[in-house]
């Protein structure tokens, strides 16, 4: 990309000051989302979001496997990232290594709560179908198409939105099985139950840039960032995760403000998601219908 | 395994010489200078072209020709089974060697000395014929970016299975065991610059095939054209034309 020069990141700066930015917004508006479910026919549940020119398409794959000895009553959830070439020339080879491990592992920490899995955005005991013998591992995989700022958002609409798309196959056990044995599974073609995504939250990144924060930022806007804050919020108005990131260091007072300010706009967020999720997932009745 | 019944019809119920659905899309990624999404049935693959630019890596400079590099990956969930290790393997990197070689054959990389041209593919459904989507895709890219060439390059792939030659394989097919040519053809210029085959044919039967398979190249070399004019004509009425 071409760097900026003097004069650009001035009027980038001043029009944040002034509550205009260079594509017209407030600080606290996002830009335009569209969704798409469904676009990954082999997968069990499939997104693709664009917010501005940032594009992500997320996919879910369902299959069994066996709890872990400490919690044998929750199923594995696993989230991968990876950033696509087409997206960036410096994403090639191994240049988005580092991004992807970081986008990775703060979109784990927003969605599924501490190591234990307490207070997870995902409910994994939903996905138990034996104690102790047989889960659902779910494996959700991200790609970064198109980047214009604020990738973690995306990714992580892109993630509740697949997730809402989700159907996972019933199982039928047979009864008959001693406690050490595997017991034999029957994985339905024909039932299947949605995934819950009720309590998914979204993630709000907000960047600072001088004495303001704005709000899904471009990549043209992510430069001037001192520190930026990503907070994941849920349907409560709770906060699921916090990640601070950038040098500069913040006044407490700043980081409780930049908390109410997400949650407030969480809400408008979810809204517009929901709505849009649930157009997507109608657009997808409708084509099987007709 | 029977991939043709009795009454000619394939496992997806086209006839031997009948191509996929064909589907293209210019410009999908905003911020590369070319770009392009080329489906073949269910196989989806996104191109994406920056250049001509400066050389990153200055010993590899040319300068009296363009730099052309080229990177395949296939996304995680591109396949039935998930894949752990999206890039670096090694049919990634023959892949990308074959697409880089095919595409610079064809670009005219004298008019752009001492500057790179990067092609980057990304297979988001794989479904059999990635690496002749992946050309056809790049094509596109490449034509979107401006980027001077001396013909488009299309690709197709053929094989042979139940004594009959079949157009365009899907994974189903290729994964039959029976052989799977792949063509890349510049239609305009009549002339062959990618052929590759693997297993085995009677040798009077090869020549076959790869005429099937030209003939599907020139099928699609009449749909990209179509759509390039219907992308210029777009571009025409956006600027008040």
């Amino acid at each position: 990309m071409v760097g900026l020069s003097l004069g650009e990141k001035h009027f980038i700066k001043g029009g944040i000051d002034q509550n205009i930015r260079s594509d017209g917004r407030k600080r606290d508006y996002y830009r335009p989302i569209f969704v798409k479910t469904g676009v990954i026919p082999q997968a069990n549940g499939s997104a693709r979001v664009r917010m501005g020119a940032t594009e992500v398409i997320a996919s879910v794959k369902a299959e069994l496997g066996k709890p872990s000895a400490l919690h044998p009553d929750k199923g594995k959830v696993a989230i991968f990232v990876d950033c696509s070439a087409v997206a960036e020339p410096t994403f090639e080879g191994r240049g988005a290594e580092e991004l992807s491990a970081e986008l990775s592992v703060a979109l784990e920490r927003c969605l599924l709560g501490g190591t234990s899995g307490a207070g997870a955005g995902i409910d994994l005991t939903s996905l138990i179908v034996a104690e102790g013998k047989i889960c659902w591992d779910l494996y959700i995989d991200s790609l970064v198409i198109s980047s214009d700022g604020n990738l973690l958002d995306a990714l992580g609409a892109s993630i509740k939105a697949a997730l809402a798309n989700t159907a996972i196959p019933k199982v039928n056990i047979s009864a008959a099985a001693s406690a050490d044995e595997q017991p034999e599974v029957d994985i339905s073609d024909e039932e299947f139950l949605q995934f819950d995504t009720s309590a998914v939250p979204v993630i709000i990144t907000l960047t600072q840039v001088g004495r303001h924060y704005i709000v899904d930022a471009t990549s043209e806007e992510e430069p001037h960032m001192s520190s930026a804050v990503s907070i994941s919020v849920n349907r409560k108005g709770h906060v699921c995760g916090l990640t601070k990131r950038g040098g500069e260091g913040l006044d407490p007072s700043v980081v409780s403000d930049m908390i109410s300010v997400a949650q407030h706009l969480s809400e408008l967020l979810m809204s517009r998601l929901d709505s849009e999720i649930s157009a997507a997932e109608a657009e997808i009745g409708d084509d099987e219908e007709s | 395994m029977e991939f043709v019944n009795p009454e000619g019809l394939r496992l997806d119920g086209r006839r031997p010489m009948e191509m996929r659905q064909l589907r293209a899309e210019i410009g999908a990624v905003a911020r590369a200078d070319g770009s392009a999404v080329f489906e073949m049935g269910n196989t989806k693959v996104i191109a994406a072209v920056y250049g001509p630019r400066e050389v990153q890596n200055k010993s590899q400079q040319s300068n009296d020709q363009a730099l052309v590099r080229c990177e395949y990956t296939m996304a995680n969930f591109s396949t039935g089974d998930r894949k752990r290790k999206p890039k670096g393997d090694r049919r990634s990197t023959e892949i990308s060697l074959v697409i880089r070689q095919t595409m610079e054959a064809c670009i005219l990389t004298h008019l752009m000395p001492r500057s790179q041209i990067d092609i980057y593919v990304q297979v988001l459904q794989a479904d059999g014929g990635t690496r002749s989507a992946c050309i056809n895709a790049a094509t596109l890219a490449l034509a979107d970016a401006g980027i001077p060439m001396r013909d488009l390059v299309t690709s197709c792939s053929a094989g042979y299975l139940n004594s009959t030659p079949l157009l365009d394989l899907n994974y189903l097919e290729d994964s039959a065991g029976g052989a799977d040519v792949t063509v890349g053809f510049l239609p305009k210029l009549d002339r062959v610059t990618l052929l590759q085959m693997d297993a085995k044919l009677p040798v009077d039967i090869v020549e076959n095939v790869m005429q099937l398979a030209i003939e599907g190249c020139k099928a699609i070399a009449t749909y990209i054209r179509e759509v390039l004019l219907e992308n210029t004509k777009q571009l025409e009425y956006r600027r008040g034309l």
